[in-house]
Formats: structure tokens, C-alpha cells, sequence
């Protein structure tokens, strides 16, 4: 009796540790966007007063009126929103062909391929953005929206075919072999018969390329500089100008920016943590 | 009835592996493999932007390693990326420990835990970066306000502390990570282990110790790899955050390498600064790359 008592005693001893935990990373966590997110709807005179306040007395939308109507943060945006979907649909698609021949076609170098696309992968942009760069103004591509998604692909392809390699693998190929004898072609198998049961799968690959390219700061702040073609990331830091801050607006952006990824995380985090099971994480 | 030509040419499995494959391997030659060799061709240039680049051999490489400030950037570097990975390991791995088991509103404090995932890196470090401010900045005003401190800290320029600011972002925006992909390897260890595990008597500790360490331990390579490789190459926090101030302090590898290229044009040398780590990388490139191809034949 004393014995299961005493076990009691520590599942819940064990279980209030967790919590305690739970809660200082929940805190830890929230903090900074909870400051990002009061700051937003503060006057400026509660931003930079002597006595901060924790929650805005006075709620305002001063500092979402000053950003869309005296910065080009709606360009920005619209470019960020464009540059993001078209990265995603190349990327879909490419990897989508790329992945199931790698997986399902016998062809000489399918192994060599294979290995190429993990190398390519890791190869981080800082290795590559000063090549890229003259690249992209030789080719009249520099300060273009068209420049950003090419670049981009380079690091959204190798991962996103990857991942997708996995989950074609796991299609029975008897699923495949009947639609063949049924009369179906390969392009057929393809988008009737293995796309349709990946469908998480391409949800997933979906979801990086979106965010990968949408957060991406370092090829955005080298390859353009036209205010007509920059993105969130590399146009929100430039509201800093000369150490004048306006923290109120900024953080308004930030708060904006922030919106369509967490929509995104949102819809597919179901798919996400089963998704890195399969693909990135044992793949 | 023998088959057309176009119906033989249609199955040909080369041909149409070649079309599939075509564009995945039109975007990796020329936005990688391409790029890729040029960056080691150029670092062995003395190039201005825009001007066509002189062969100067290794003199890039020798001013370089002869520049002290180069030497702390290179130190400063494998400290910030040691300490960071090392506290995204822990605290990653403490939360998919507590994740992990069925508890109440748990899908909850995942969904809150896996958010910074999702803020894009540059708003994190502006978020930060308000934060750490020295008036009016949240982490000031709270340590004010709970008598911890009576003067106001300029975190970021306060030479001793501005390295351990950008370290605890890269933390805040990288732990995610971690906790994902350690609770997947959780995930996957067979309960069954557990369960006679606790037949034979096992502590909560040699539980953890026989059963969970060794189930994870491809996870934690894999995971620390990856990590380290996009830790210490990713700009983005030091550049928001400070640019290397104070005094080169927090200043890292992929920053310098940015800033020489971008503010000096000297493509040359600024494509060296980034080749240094390069022999590491491949080793670890290598090592992943048989990991990650072995987890998935086997």
C-alpha cells in the first residue's frame, strides 16, 4: 500500500515537473510575440513613455494606418505573397516528376541523382549568393521578381523532391502496376493514381516551399535593392533608418507578416509532424 | 500486333525518367552546382564586383588567416554555433520528452511550442531586437518593474552580454526544430521496450538511459547536423540583430563574408571567407548525406 502510494506521489510529482516546464518554455515562447503584438495597437507615446505598460490603455490603429498609407509595406507584401506561391507551384510540380521517376523508373545514375540531390541540399546559400549574384545580373535577372523565385527553387527543389521520395516509396507498387495493365500511361499513374494518395505528402512539400521562400532574407537583400521588387523580409528592416526607429509601425508589420505563415502552419500542422516522420526526419 | 514506334518510345522508362527529371536537374546545375564551383573558382580571384576576376592563387586565403579580426570572426563563429546547438539540443529535447506522453490539452502546448517555428527568422529578430531595446524595450521594463535591476541594460551593446542576446535568438527561433524531430524519434521507439523495460524493473533514469537514448541516436545526429550546418552559415539574426557590433563581437562568418561583399565589392576574398569551413562542411556533408541515403534503402 505504501509502496503504490509513494508511486503516486511521484507520477504526480513527475507530471507537476512537466507542467513547470511546459509552462517556462510556453513563456519563454509567447513573450516576445506578446510584446510584438501589444506594441502594435500602442500610441507612441505609451511605446516610448517612462512607464511601459503591459497591456495598451489606450488601443490604436495608428501604427497599421502610418504603414500602409507612408511605406510601401503593400508592395512589399504582394511581392512576398507572389514570390511565395510561384516558388510553390514550380517546386510542386518539379519535384512531383523528379521524385517519382528517382523512385519508380529504372534509368542508369539513379543512385548518383539521388545522392546529388541530399549534396545539393545541404550546400548552404551563404556559399552561393555571391556567384548568384553576378549570374543574376548577367542574365538581366537582378531587382526581379523572376530572379528571387529561380534562386529560390535552388534550395525548395533538392528538399522538396526529397521528401517526396519517401512518400512515393510508400505507394504499393501493385496500386501502380494495376493501373499500367489497365492501360493507364506513366503520367497517368502519376496524377491518378500516386498523387491522389500522397495528397498530405504534397500538402507538406506545399507548406515548405512557401515558408522557406517567404522567410528567405539572404538571396532577397543581395539580388535586389528596387523597392518595386522587395520582399517582406529584407523591405521591413529598412524602416530603420538611421537608428530612428519607429517601433509602433514596425511592429504592426511584423505582426502582418507573420499572419499568412502561422494560416499556413495552422491548416497543415496535422500532416506536418507525420510528414517529418516519414520524409525529412528518418529520410 | 507489334507496338508503334511512338507507343515503344512512349515506355521507354530512360526517356521518360530524362523528362521527369529535366527540370529538377536544369534548377540544380544552374542555381547550384553551377554557382557552387564558381564560388571556389572566385575565391582564388581578386575581383571586384562587376570587373572581370584576376587568378591570384591563395593570396585571399593568406590575407585572410593573417587578419586577427578574421581570426575572432572564425572563433566567435564555432562558439556561437557550439553554444547555440547545444541549448536548442536540451531544451528541444526537454520539451519532446514532456510533449510526448498523453496529457491533457497537449495538442495545445504543441501548436504554442512549434510557433516560432513558423515566424519567419527576420521578424523574430526585429521582434528581438525591440525587445532587447535599452528604454523601452520589454526585457528592461519587466526587470525594472520586478526590482531585479535599477538601471536600464544595453543588452546588445554591452560587449559581455551582446553574444549570449543573439545566441538566446537563435534559440528561440531554432528549438523548434528539435523538439519536432525529436518527438518523431520518441514517437518511433516500440512502446514494447518501455513496457519490459518496467518489468525488469527500470528506474524512470535507465529507461531514458537504455531504451531512449539508443533509439534516438540517429535522430540526435541527423538533427544536430543539420543544425549546425544551417546554424553557423545563416546570417540573418546577427545581421538584424547587430551587424557584428560591438566590436566584431557577435560578428560571424556569413556576416563578414556579406558585409565584404556587399559593402566593399571585394567578391574575391568575401567568397574565401566562407570557403574556410569548407573542408568541415564537406566532412559533414558526407556523413549526412550516407546517413540520411542509409535510413532510407534500409
Amino acid at each position: 500500500m505504501a509502496m503504490t502510494s509513494s508511486m503516486r506521489g511521484l507520477r504526480r510529482l513527475r507530471a507537476l515537473a512537466a507542467y513547470a516546464v511546459l509552462l517556462v518554455l510556453g513563456v519563454w515562447t509567447l513573450g516576445p510575440l506578446y510584446w510584438m503584438v501589444t506594441t502594435s495597437f500602442k500610441t507612441n507615446a505609451e511605446v516610448y513613455g517612462t512607464t511601459a505598460t503591459l497591456w495598451p490603455r489606450q488601443p490604436t490603429l495608428a501604427n497599421y494606418r502610418v504603414l500602409f498609407t507612408r511605406t510601401p509595406f503593400i508592395v512589399y507584401f504582394q511581392n512576398s505573397t507572389l514570390i511565395a506561391l510561384a516558388t510553390t507551384a514550380v517546386t510542386v510540380v518539379t519535384s512531383a516528376f523528379g521524385a517519382y521517376a528517382l523512385v519508380r523508373l529504372r534509368f542508369p545514375g539513379r543512385r548518383v541523382l539521388a545522392r546529388m540531390l541530399v549534396y545539393t541540399y545541404l550546400v548552404p546559400q551563404s556559399l552561393l549568393f555571391i556567384p548568384l549574384f553576378t549570374i543574376l545580373v548577367n542574365a538581366g535577372l537582378s531587382n526581379t521578381r523572376t530572379g528571387l523565385v529561380l534562386t529560390y527553387l535552388g534550395f525548395t527543389v533538392p528538399f522538396c523532391t526529397w521528401l517526396l521520395m519517401g512518400y512515393f516509396l510508400s505507394v504499393p507498387v501493385e496500386l501502380e502496376e494495376a493501373g499500367l495493365v489497365d492501360g493507364c500511361s506513366r503520367l497517368g499513374v502519376l496524377f491518378r493514381i500516386v498523387m491522389p494518395v500522397t495528397l498530405p505528402a504534397l500538402a507538406v512539400t506545399a507548406f515548405f516551399s512557401f515558408t522557406l521562400s517567404w522567410n528567405e532574407y539572404l538571396y532577397a537583400s543581395v539580388f535586389v535593392s528596387n523597392v518595386n521588387a522587395k520582399t517582406i523580409p529584407t523591405g521591413i528592416p529598412s524602416f530603420i533608418i538611421e537608428d530612428v526607429f519607429f517601433w509602433g509601425p514596425m511592429m504592426a508589420s511584423t505582426v502582418l507578416s507573420v499572419i499568412p505563415p502561422l494560416a499556413v502552419y495552422f491548416v497543415f500542422q496535422r500532416w506536418l509532424l507525420t510528414g517529418l516522420t516519414l520524409g525529412a526526419v528518418k529520410g | 500486333m507489334t507496338p508503334s514506334r511512338w507507343e515503344r518510345w512512349k515506355n521507354d522508362q530512360r526517356i521518360l525518367a530524362a523528362l521527369f527529371l529535366l527540370p529538377t536537374l536544369l534548377v540544380l546545375l544552374s542555381v547550384v552546382v553551377y554557382p557552387f564551383g564558381d564560388a571556389v573558382w572566385i575565391s582564388f580571384q581578386a575581383k571586384q564586383a562587376g570587373t572581370p576576376g584576376r587568378f591570384i592563387g591563395l593570396r585571399n586565403y593568406v590575407e585572410l588567416l593573417s587578419n586577427p579580426v578574421f581570426l575572432q570572426i572564425v572563433g566567435n563563429t564555432i562558439f556561437y554555433t557550439g553554444v547555440a546547438v547545444a541549448i536548442k539540443f536540451t531544451l528541444g529535447l526537454l520539451a519532446a520528452l514532456v510533449l510526448a506522453p498523453e496529457r491533457r490539452l497537449n495538442g495545445l502546448y504543441r501548436t504554442v511550442l512549434f510557433v516560432p517555428w513558423a515566424v519567419p527568422t527576420v521578424i523574430a529578430a526585429l521582434n528581438w531586437r525591440w525587445v532587447y531595446d535599452e528604454f523601452s524595450g520589454m526585457l528592461n521594463n519587466v526587470l525594472l518593474a520586478l526590482g531585479l535591476t535599477h538601471n536600464v541594460v544595453a543588452w546588445l551593446a554591452e560587449p559581455r552580454l551582446a553574444m549570449w542576446c543573439v545566441i538566446a535568438v537563435a534559440v528561440w527561433t531554432g528549438t523548434p526544430f528539435y523538439t519536432m524531430s525529436f518527438l518523431a524519434g520518441l514517437q518511433a521507439i516500440p512502446q514494447e521496450l518501455y513496457e519490459a523495460a518496467r518489468l525488469d524493473g527500470a528506474s524512470a533514469l535507465q529507461e531514458f538511459r537504455y531504451v531512449t537514448v539508443p533509439g534516438m541516436q540517429a535522430i540526435f545526429l541527423v538533427t544536430v547536423m543539420l543544425s549546425t550546418v544551417f546554424t553557423s552559415t545563416s546570417l540573418v539574426i546577427v545581421n538584424v540583430l547587430t551587424n557584428g557590433a560591438p566590436a566584431e563581437r557577435t560578428n560571424i562568418l556569413p556576416n563578414f563574408s556579406f558585409n565584404l561583399a556587399m559593402g566593399t565589392g571585394r567578391l574575391g576574398i568575401a567568397s574565401a571567407v566562407n570557403m574556410i569551413f569548407f573542408p568541415l562542411l564537406i566532412l559533414v556533408i558526407l556523413g549526412l548525406s550516407r546517413r540520411l541515403l542509409a535510413a532510407r534503402t534500409a
